[in-house]
């Protein structure tokens, strides 16, 4: 009986400093001062992630999923490994894409290439908590909860792109997720998992498909 | 100069491999048994189905690209929708043919000529949508296989071969009866839709389309 009563109380404590650990974690990245500071600490992230293209005329998503590597400032590997097996490399200002082709990894096309500069110069500074660095898109941040940095684009990007949203996780400088609202009905949600910040891994992933 | 332009850059749009011009024997056959003519439509979707491929396109020279294709159709109002993604969800190229008319919607270099947008959708109308008119002649092998032959008011040829069970193959011929674009269609057939599709173009341009179909939907 003393038992049970212990492990209640033990029970009811963990819930108890479990909760004012999330609160306390929400409230640091519910101040963007807060967020920009742990954001200037991230030197590293590494996780997966899952993408669900909605289109007008489609009545299911296309469910993509892959894996990212970020190396701060500008190193990037993104790599979606189904439907399609393709990688974009970033290293400072040369991109590189290879697409999973009759069994061997093959270049893209350069204007395939170039089209992409522009997307993943504005995610390498999602990952930095630059979002306030952006040319081609002005943002709104709300404290939430959960936090959320809506980026509103500029005259002639907005033709294609509405808005973008960036959920902030608890954790600080972790993006939850991304929703882009495009023209046509149609939009993309990227849901980020297993998150590791400052992990280490080698930087060969930059290097080679 | 225009249209040269507009060819330049189907070829650097879509993805290709040079083949060279194969030449394959014409079939001379004499009009079939009318419960042998639903065979020639085996593998073409009847009511309205959407799909998402895999496409892997090799042009000239070896370049190549890998795209996401959604296709939607309504066969009975001979409807076609077809939008090209990057692997990332960037839409490259949105357009609709109804009948032979052909919207684009959205298009993006180098993907925007209309000699990119005329030859797309009529490679997609050439997996998905039969020719319009009746087959002139049509044969039922003894082992199953069909031979149809189809003339196109645009005065191409049309012939498909095959059997349930096995490959189809569907060749699209010039004036002259020179094969211009050669389709292989493996199964297994999902709602209608081969799971595998190869499609070499020869002329104009030379290039290898293969897709993999990967989210059938009815």
């Amino acid at each position: 009986m003393l038992e049970e009563s212990r492990m209640k109380k033990f029970f009811f404590l963990s819930v108890l400093v479990a909760t004012a650990n999330l609160w306390a974690a929400a409230a640091l990245s519910n101040d963007w001062t807060s967020l920009k500071e742990a954001s200037r600490n991230i030197r590293t992230v590494k996780g997966e992630f899952l993408q669900k293209r909605y289109l007008q005329i489609l009545t299911k998503p296309i469910h993509s999923e892959g894996r990212l590597f970020f190396y701060t400032p500008d190193f990037l590997r993104w790599e979606y490994l189904s439907p399609l097996r393709s990688v974009i490399l970033q290293k400072g200002s040369i991109i590189q894409v290879y697409n999973f082709s009759e069994g061997v990894w093959k270049p893209e096309m350069a204007q395939a290439v170039e089209a992409r500069r522009m997307v993943f110069a504005e995610i390498s500074q999602w990952f930095q908590g630059r979002f306030d660095e952006s040319k081609p898109f002005k943002h709104v941040f709300s404290p939430g909860p959960p936090a959320r940095v809506t980026m509103v684009p500029g005259e002639g990007i907005n033709r294609f792109i509405h808005r973008i949203e960036i959920v902030l996780s608890v954790r600080p400088g972790v993006i939850d997720r991304v929703e882009i609202e495009e023209s046509g009905n149609s939009r993309t949600l990227i849901e980020f998992r297993n998150v590791e910040i400052n992990s280490s891994f080698s930087s060969e992933v930059f290097e080679k498909p | 100069m225009i249209r040269r332009k507009g060819l330049h850059l189907y070829l650097l749009g879509l993805l290709i491999l040079s083949i060279g011009c194969v030449p394959k024997p014409k079939i001379t056959l004499s009009p079939g048994l009318p419960e042998d003519l639903p065979g020639c439509y085996a593998i073409f979707p009847t009511g309205p189905w959407e799909s998402v491929h895999r496409i892997e396109a090799t042009l000239r020279g070896g370049a190549s690209s890998s795209l996401l294709g959604v296709t939607k159709s309504e066969p009975s109002e001979r409807r076609l929708q077809s939008i090209l993604l990057t692997p990332e969800g960037f839409i490259l190229f949105d357009a609709e043919r109804r009948e032979s008319e052909i919207s684009v919607r959205k298009a993006v270099a180098p993907f925007d000529s209309p000699a990119f947008a005329r030859g797309l959708m009529e490679d997609v109308s050439l997996l998905f949508l039969p020719p319009q008119v009746k087959p002139r002649t049509w044969r039922k092998e003894t082992d199953g296989t069909m031979i149809c032959n189809w003339e196109d008011p645009d005065d191409t040829q049309i012939e498909i071969r095959g059997s349930t069970g096995s490959s189809w193959r569907i060749l699209r011929r010039n004036k002259q009866g020179e094969v211009i674009k050669e389709v292989v269609l493996n199964g297994p057939f999902v709602n209608g839709l081969a799971s595998r599709v190869e499609l070499r173009a020869f002329k104009p341009a030379s290039y290898k389309l293969r897709m993999t179909l990967v989210q059938p939907s009815p």
